[in-house]
């Protein structure tokens, strides 16, 4: 231990130094361990499963962070006052009041995995463990009764080098119809935008001929806003904004994005009780059905070094949840449109179950379809992927899945042919 | 100044009455190994020959703020319990206790309430479905006579007829009930030890 010691007594000091240099190559995560802290409450009152949120978890975040029904009520932590309440009968005069947080609003999710590939030549490991994976440092609350924050600092291993990022937003929540996002974001129709499973979904990681893809995480600026529906049952939520195409500021042009969902049945978008009344009833309950869509355009490799491309995007959604089961599906659409040669058009779709076998542990089974081009002779590839996730303790997950490609099995089971164990911890 | 004998019976009578609903035992309870001694329920242990009807009176036990409210509430035999939810988010009640049949009472609104009869003894814990840190105890005892000790470890139980009885101490955190005889007369004392 001592010589390992030795060995990377330089990392951290490097890591620090170069941090400020890479932006966004890793992706936010959503277990915030602080929260629990400061309503000294469970992961399983906003998680499914974490990263996965449950129903709560979303009307919380509809919420700006914040309980539904009077956040001051639930929260077992008092504030740092930064100005007395009165002190908004005296404004412009003084600095609006606001608070912080009481506690330290920090948190840690640690990542380990160990992967196995079926067929590999001989001088190729078939097996790798990734301990660490990737380390997260998270912080998240809010700032007074109109402003909120979530950020992290995160250091990825991936194949053998070490990456950072450390994106962070900061929102204001004027009310919960109209909200206001600066910072770096994820802009994902998928339903609760982040996979149970080690393996992303295939619409998100899709790639344009210029390597763009909605799974990176980029800054700019989003208006979101939600609401419940009728008897406080269901509702609807919508965000658009402008944010930087891939590759950061080196673009000039910017994409935009929009999205729109709507509930029917289950809790509020914004939570509540209304209308709640139930026999039965579990953290992972929420029967309802959402639909969506998804719209994104923007312009790639606006630069020397590529052609310019342009992208439009179009999505559809479904989360259906009835009882301890969950349907999900997204169909994508991606046509790519560069000068002086054909239009690619990109189809990837997925349908995804999942179901509660114990609240501990959860049965998942994906199933999808990625056609880079639909025009050409080329079959779609097709993957399927079974798993299981188990919930050790509320914050550690085990999880464990099988990736199975399907069409043209032999040509890709070399590279793709894999099982996946993965051990998250967030405290 | 003589009086006839049965206006003299009847005053006797009546002063043995008044006496004997006098009486109370108080006290200290100390919860060794624990921060505070809250939440310890001193009570009259069930006594040969006597019953009591389930009062008509309902008790109340709320969900506010993610907590059950009180933490623990002795009730007799027979008592109903209405679960109230004070709060804007979703409780459910249940209880992983056989005793109680293993009641799960759903979900409900905020403001409103559901009832569960708590026929046999029992400690039935109370949990939450939504909120797993969320624990409270309904004690089910045979006998009307119990207190719960506050935070220092005192207790009162009042209105304890004079007399010889088995006194047991519950604590939500400690297996093991204290048992002790006690004689109580007018206001008697009794302090009493729990080690977790």
């Amino acid at each position: 231990m001592e010589a390992w010691r030795k060995q990377h007594r330089l990392v951290l000091p490097v890591l620090l130094l170069f941090v400020p240099l890479l932006i966004g190559v890793v992706n936010s995560a959503r277990a915030i361990p602080a929260f629990s802290r400061k309503y000294q409450t469970s992961c399983t009152t906003c998680h499914y499963a974490f990263p996965q949120l449950n129903a709560f978890g979303k009307a919380f975040r509809n919420n700006g962070y914040r309980y539904p029904g009077g956040d001051e009520n639930f929260r077992k932590e008092e504030p740092v006052s930064l100005g007395s309440e009165a002190y908004k009968q005296v404004w412009p005069d003084a600095i609006w009041p606001s608070d912080i947080p009481g506690t330290s609003p920090l948190a840690v999710h640690a990542i380990g995995q160990y992967e196995m590939k079926f067929h590999q030549p001989d001088s190729v490991a078939r097996s790798v463990f990734e301990f660490p994976g990737a380390v997260e440092i998270l912080y998240a609350g809010t700032l007074g009764d109109k402003f909120s924050f979530f950020g992290e600092v995160a250091v990825e291993t991936e194949g053998g080098a070490v990456e950072t990022g450390f994106p962070f937003r900061l929102e204001l929540n004027q009310r919960p119809g109209f909200n206001v996002v600066l910072g770096s974001f994820v802009v994902d129709p998928t339903p609760g935008h982040r996979s149970l499973i080690p393996t992303e979904f295939n619409v998100s990681m899709l790639e344009s001929r210029n390597g763009w893809m909605l799974h990176e995480e980029k800054p700019g600026l989003e208006l979101w806003g939600a609401g419940n529906g009728s008897g406080g049952r269901g509702g609807w939520k919508y965000q658009a904004g402008v944010m930087e195409g891939q590759g950061g500021d080196a673009g000039r042009d910017k994409d935009v994005f929009a999205q729109v969902t709507y509930k029917v049945g289950g809790l509020g978008e914004l939570g509540g009780t209304e209308g709640q009344a139930s026999q039965t009833s579990a953290f992972y309950r929420d029967n309802s059905v959402t639909v969506g869509g998804f719209v994104s355009s923007g312009r790639v490799g606006a630069d020397l070094f590529a052609d310019k491309e342009d992208l439009t995007v179009v999505a559809g959604t479904l989360d259906a949840w009835y009882e301890r089961a969950i349907l999900n599906a997204t169909a994508m659409s991606m046509n790519s449109r560069i000068g002086g040669t054909p239009d690619r058009k990109s189809l990837a779709w997925y349908a995804q179950g999942q179901y509660v076998i114990y609240p501990w542990l959860i049965g998942l089974a994906r199933y999808e379809s990625t056609d880079e081009d639909t025009d050409d002779a080329v079959d779609p590839q097709t993957t399927l992927i079974p798993a299981v996730a188990g919930m050790v303790r509320a914050n550690v997950k085990l999880t464990l899945q099988y990736v199975r490609p399907i069409s043209d099995y032999d040509a890709r089971k070399a590279d793709e042919e894999r099982v996946v164990a993965k051990l998250d911890f967030s405290l | 100044m003589r009086f006839p004998f049965s206006v003299t019976c009847a005053a006797l009578l009546l002063a043995a009455s008044s006496a004997a609903t006098a009486g109370e035992l108080k006290g200290m309870v100390k919860v060794i190994g624990m921060k505070h001694s809250a939440d310890a329920v001193v009570y009259i242990e069930a006594i040969a020959g006597r019953t009591f009807p389930a009062p008509t009176a309902h008790v109340k036990m709320d969900q506010k703020n993610l907590v059950f409210l009180p933490h623990v509430l002795p009730v007799l035999q027979g008592t109903t319990v209405d679960f109230v939810n004070s709060d804007a988010v979703l409780h459910n009640v249940f209880s992983p206790d056989k005793c109680c049949e293993q009641f799960n009472l759903g979900s409900w609104p905020q403001g409103q309430s559901r009832s569960y009869a708590f026929k046999s003894r029992c400690a039935a814990t109370l949990l939450c479905k939504v909120h797993p840190e969320m624990e409270g105890f309904v004690l089910v005892l045979p006998t009307p006579w119990f207190a719960v000790s506050d935070r220092t470890g005192a207790y009162s139980i009042k209105d304890l007829p004079d007399g010889a009885y088995t006194v047991k101490v519950w604590h939500p955190k400690i297996k093991k009930e204290v048992t002790q005889p006690v004689t109580v007369a007018g206001v008697t004392s009794a302090d009493f030890a729990l080690k977790k």
